[in-house]
C-alpha cells in the first residue's frame, strides 16, 4: 500500500513537472523569460500570506467539484454534468441569499448552502435516473443538461429575476449577512474553504467506511458483479448522481456567496470541468484531490499577478493545465508504449548477437 | 533432429514470479505433443514465448533446426507457428471466408478478391477435413464450428504447427472427438501440434507424448503409450491423486429445499419452454446439456436477475417470485457463477472485501450503514484458514490469485454460513487437479450436511461423480432426468443432443 501510494505520488510529481518544463520551453521558446515567470508564479502564489490565502480561494471550488466528480468516478459513472449542478446550486444559493433578507446569518448561510446543494443534487438525479431506470448514458445526457443550466441561469438573472440598471446578467446582491465571512483581511478567502475541507473529510469517510461506498467501489470495479451479489445497483447510482451534483452544487453555493455575493451568469468558466482534471490528476483519491486543487489553485491565482508583473499572460497557465490534462492521458499509455519498445530491443540485441 | 526445440528457456514476470525455469523439450515432426500442468504450471508463459507474445529473459527455441528469434506474433506465424487461443478472435457479422482471410486478403485493383479467398478456403477445408461453409456467418456456427475457423485461419496462413490453447474446454463431449478426429488429419497432411490440456484422457487418447510441467519446471516428458494416467497426473500435482471420492449416505430424511415448477425464464429463443425439478435435501442434482440450452437463463431467473421469468421457485417453502436478488441470497440460495471473474468477483477489490460481499449490509460487519472493517478483516482470516485460500494476506487483491484460489474466495463467501440451496454453475471449469478435488469435496459436504445442490456442469465426469440425479437440458426444457444408477455417458450424451424416445420424453 505504501509503496504503491510513494510510486503513484512520484508518477504525478514527473508528469506535472513535464507540464511546466514544456510550458517554460513554449515561454522561451516565444522569447520570455521562462525561469523568471516561474519564480514571479511561485511568489504570487505561495510567497506571502495574502498569495496563499488567494491560492487557497482559488482551490476551494476546485476541491469540491473534484470531489463531485471523485465520487462519480469511484462508481463508474462518468459525471462530465458537475458544471451544470454548480450553477443550478449557485442561483439557488443566491435565491436564498437575495431574498430571506430578514433572516440572520447564522441561519441565511446554511440554509443558502443547504438550497444549492439541494438543488444541484436534484440536478444530477435527472441524469441519474436516466441512467439508473432507463441505461441512457450518462456522459451524453451530463453535457447537454449542462447547456440547459448555464443558459438556464442565464434566462433566470436576465428574466424573472432581471436587476434593472446592472449592465451584464447578475442578480441581485445577497443580503450582508449571507455574505460569507471571511477568513483574512484583504483576501477573499472565506468559510467556504473550511466547508470543502468538511466535505473531502466526509467523502473520503463514505468512501472508505460505509456500506454505501463500499457499494461504489464494487459498482465502480464490477457493475455485473454487483448486480449478481444482489447489491441495490440502481439505488446506488440515484445516490452517487445526487451527492456528485450536490456538491457541485455546494461549489456553486461558495462562489456566489463568497466571492460575487450575487448569482453571475457565467461566472464559472469550466470550474465543473476541472473536477475531471483534478480527480485525474489526484489519482481518483479525495487525498489526491486536495493536492491538485491546491496545485492548480496556486497556478492560477498566481497567474494574475504573474501577468501585471511579467509579459507573460496569464494564458500560459491555461497551457499548463492542459499540457497536464495531456501527460495525465500519456501517462496511461506510456508504460505499453516503454513495454513494447524494450521488448522489441530486447530481441534486436539477442539477434544481433546470434550473427555474430 | 525434433522439429522444435526448447532449450533452457527462463521467464521471470515483473514482480519476481518464476514462470519458466530452465524449460527444456521437443516436438517432433508430425506429432500431436501433449502439453500439461496445473494452473499456474507455467504453460501459458511457454506458449506465450513461442508464439511471440512474451519474450524469455534467456534461452532458445529451434525450429526445423536453426535458431528462431520470435519477436512478434507476426514473426510466429512467418515461420509457420499458428495459434488457436482458447477465446476466438473472430468477427461474428463476418463469413467465414472473410473472416479467415482477414488482414490476408488478395486483392483485384483495390477490392478484396472473395471469389479466390472462398476457394481457397474451400480447399483447405477440403484438404483437412473440416468441413466449414465458407459463406457462412460465424455468428451461426457452434462453439465447435467457430474453432475449426481458428484452425482454418492458422492453416490459411501456412502454420505448419499449430498451439492449441486447452481447445477442449469450450467444447461438448461430442465436439471434443470430432476436434480430435480434425487433428489427427492434420497431423496425417503434415501438420504438427501442441495441444495444451489439463485433462488426462485427453492426452492419453489424443497425445504420442506429453510434456508435464510443475511449478515452471519440466518434470518429465512420457510416451503416452508406455505411461498410465494416474503416472502423468502424480508427475502433475507432485503425489498421487486420491481414489475419486467417496460418496457417503446422505442425510435420510428427503424433505424438498428447492422446487421449481413452470419456469419460463424469459429466453427470446426458447419461448413456450418451461422447466421443472426439484432438489431435495442432501442431494446433488446434476444439469447436463450443450451450452446454449438454458444454462444461463435458468442460473440467472433462479437468482433474480430475470424480472421477466415467470413461475414458481420455491425454496424450502417460501415463493421466490418477484423477491430480489439480495432477497433470495438471505433467504439461504448461494450461487457459485460459471464466469468468477465477472459475476463472482470483483478483482481489483481485495481479499476480504469480495468475502464481505454477501454480508456487508447487516450486524455484524455493518452497524448503521458504517463498515467494521476490523471485522471483515478477522472474518476474512478465519474462512481464508478454513478454506485454504492461499494469498500473502487478506489486504491482496483478488487479481493476483491463481484461478484456483479465486474460485475459493467465491466458495468461501457462498459457503460461509451454510446455505438451504447451492447453486454451483461450471464450478471447477479452468481449475487445475488439486483446486477441483477441493470444490468437489465442497459440494459433497454440503450434500452431507443436508443442503439441495444445483451442479450445471459441462463435464460428464464431473456429473457422473457427484450427482444422485442427473437432469438433461435440452432446447430450454429438461429432456429427462436420470437417477445416478441408469445414468450412462451414452445416455446422457444422446439426450444432450435431443435424442430421447418419446415415450421416456416425460
Amino acid at each position: 500500500m505504501k509503496t504503491s501510494f510513494v510510486a503513484s505520488f512520484s508518477r504525478t510529481l514527473v508528469t506535472v513537472l513535464l507540464a511546466l518544463l514544456v510550458g517554460g520551453l513554449i515561454m522561451q521558446l516565444s522569447g520570455k523569460d521562462a525561469m523568471g515567470a516561474y519564480q514571479v508564479l511561485w511568489n504570487s502564489a505561495v510567497g506571502s500570506p495574502r498569495a496563499l490565502a488567494n491560492t487557497l480561494l482559488a482551490a476551494t471550488p476546485l476541491i469540491f467539484t473534484g470531489l463531485a466528480t471523485l465520487i462519480a468516478f469511484k462508481a463508474g459513472i462518468f459525471n462530465v454534468g458537475v458544471e451544470g449542478s454548480l450553477y443550478v446550486g449557485a442561483f439557488a444559493a443566491a435565491w436564498v441569499g437575495f431574498t430571506f433578507v430578514d433572516m440572520p446569518g447564522i441561519l441565511l448561510i446554511p440554509l443558502a448552502f443547504f438550497a444549492g446543494g439541494l438543488v444541484g443534487g436534484l440536478w444530477g438525479l435527472i441524469p441519474g435516473y436516466l441512467k439508473a431506470r432507463l441505461r441512457v448514458d450518462e456522459i451524453v445526457t451530463t453535457i447537454m443538461l449542462n447547456y440547459v443550466a448555464i443558459l438556464f441561469t442565464n434566462y433566470l438573472v436576465t428574466g424573472p429575476f432581471f436587476v434593472p440598471g446592472m449592465a451584464n446578467a447578475m442578480s441581485a446582491e445577497v443580503a450582508p449577512q449571507a455574505q460569507l465571512p471571511r477568513l483574512m483581511e484583504r483576501s477573499q478567502l472565506n468559510i467556504s474553504f473550511l466547508l470543502a475541507l468538511v466535505v473531502l473529510a466526509l467523502v473520503a469517510f463514505l468512501l472508505r467506511r460505509t456500506a454505501l461506498g463500499y457499494e461504489i467501489q464494487t459498482l465502480g470495479t464490477n457493475a455485473t458483479f454487483a448486480r449478481w451479489m444482489g447489491m441495490p445497483v440502481a439505488r446506488t447510482i440515484l445516490l452517487v448522481m445526487f451527492l456528485s451534483g450536490l456538491i457541485g452544487g455546494l461549489a456553486g453555493a461558495g462562489q456566489a456567496l463568497g466571492v460575487h455575493y450575487r448569482f453571475v451568469g457565467g461566472f464559472s468558466q469550466g470550474l465543473g470541468f476541472d473536477g475531471i482534471v483534478i480527480t485525474l490528476l489526484g489519482r481518483n483519491t479525495p487525498g489526491g484531490v486536495l493536492l491538485a486543487s491546491l496545485f492548480l489553485g496556486a497556478l492560477r491565482s498566481g497567474a494574475s499577478t504573474m501577468e501585471m508583473f511579467t509579459q507573460i499572460p496569464r494564458d500560459l497557465i491555461d497551457i499548463v493545465t492542459a499540457l497536464l490534462i495531456f501527460f495525465v492521458a500519456v501517462e496511461v499509455t506510456v508504460p505499453k508504449v516503454w513495454k513494447y519498445w524494450r521488448g522489441g530491443s530486447k530481441t534486436q540485441m539477442a539477434a544481433s548477437g546470434s550473427e555474430r | 533432429m525434433p522439429y522444435l526445440e526448447v532449450r533452457a528457456i527462463r521467464k521471470t514476470y515483473p514482480g519476481g514470479v518464476l514462470a519458466n525455469d530452465d524449460i527444456h523439450f521437443n516436438v517432433e515432426a508430425g506429432e500431436i505433443h501433449g502439453l500439461v500442468g496445473e494452473n499456474g504450471a507455467g504453460k501459458s508463459t511457454l506458449m506465450k514465448i513461442l508464439y511471440g507474445m512474451e519474450q524469455p529473459d534467456s534461452g532458445e527455441i529451434w525450429l526445423g533446426g536453426q535458431r528462431a528469434h520470435i519477436a512478434h506474433p507476426q514473426a510466429a506465424i512467418q515461420l509457420g507457428i499458428g495459434m488457436v487461443h482458447q477465446h476466438f478472435q473472430l468477427v461474428p457479422t463476418l463469413t467465414v471466408a472473410e473472416n479467415i482471410a482477414l488482414g490476408r486478403e488478395t486483392r483485384r485493383g483495390l477490392f478484396a478478391d472473395r471469389g479466390v479467398m472462398r476457394e481457397r478456403v474451400r480447399a483447405l477445408s477440403d484438404q483437412f477435413g473440416l468441413h466449414v461453409n465458407p459463406d457462412a456467418l460465424v455468428s451461426d456456427l457452434s462453439v465447435g464450428l467457430q474453432q475449426r475457423v481458428e484452425i482454418l485461419k492458422m492453416l490459411y496462413r501456412n502454420a505448419r504447427l499449430l498451439i492449441l490453447d486447452e481447445p477442449s474446454a469450450v467444447l461438448t463431449p461430442q465436439e471434443v472427438v470430432s476436434l480430435f478426429e480434425v487433428l489427427r488429419r492434420l497431423v496425417a497432411e503434415g501438420c504438427t501440434a501442441i495441444f495444451i490440456t489439463h485433462k488426462l484422457d485427453e492426452i492419453m487418447t489424443l497425445c504420442d507424448r506429453a510434456t508435464v510441467l510443475r511449478r515452471g519446471q519440466v518434470v518429465g516428458t512420457v510416451e503416452t503409450a508406455r505411461v498410465t494416467p494416474a503416472e502423468i497426473a502424480r508427475l502433475m500435482v507432485g503425489h498421487e491423486l486420491e481414489p475419486p471420492l467417496a460418496r457417503k449416505a446422505s442425510a435420510a430424511e428427503s424433505r424438498d429445499r428447492l422446487i421449481v415448477r413452470d419456469l419460463q425464464t424469459g429466453d427470446a429463443r426458447l419461448q413456450n419452454t418451461t422447466v421443472n425439478f426439484s432438489v431435495k435435501s442432501g442431494e446433488i442434482l446434476g444439469i447436463a446439456g450443450m451450452e446454449g440450452n438454458g444454462q444461463t437463463g435458468l442460473v440467472e431467473a433462479l437468482i433474480g436477475l430475470r424480472p421477466d421469468a415467470k413461475g414458481d421457485i420455491l425454496l424450502d417453502g417460501t415463493n421466490l417470485h418477484g423477491l430480489s436478488t439480495r432477497d433470495r441470497r438471505k433467504r439461504g440460495l448461494a450461487l457459485i457463477p460459471e464466469d468468477r471473474n465477472r459475476e463472482g468477483l470483483s478483482r481489483p477489490m481485495r481479499i476480504w472485501e469480495n468475502l464481505a460481499s454477501g454480508e456487508y449490509d447487516r450486524s455484524p460487519l455493518n452497524t448503521g450503514g458504517v463498515l467494521r472493517l476490523e471485522r471483515m478483516r478477522t472474518a476474512a482470516r478465519a474462512l481464508m484458514e478454513r478454506f485454504d485460500i492461499r494469498a500473502p494476506n487478506e489486504g491482496v487483491a483478488v487479481s493476483t490469485l491463481s484461478g484456483g484460489n479465486a474460485q475459493k474466495v467465491v466458495i468461501a463467501r457462498e459457503l460461509a454460513t451454510p446455505p438451504a440451496v447451492l447453486i454451483a454453475s461450471q464450478p471447477t471449469r479452468g481449475l487445475d487437479i488439486g483446486a477441483t478435488g477441493f470444490v468437489h469435496e465442497q459440494l459433497l459436504n454440503l450434500r452431507e450436511q443436508g443442503c439441495g445442490v444445483l451442479l450445471i456442469s459441462a463435464d460428464l465426469d464431473e456429473l457422473l461423480a457427484l450427482s444422485d440425479r442427473i437432469a438433461v437440458l435440452f432446447e430450454g426444457r429438461i429432456l429427462r432426468i436420470f437417477p445416478r444408477e441408469e445414468a450412462t455417458r451414452e445416455q446422457i450424451g444422446l439426450a444432450m443432443a435431443g435424442k430421447v424416445e418419446s415415450e421416456q420424453a416425460r
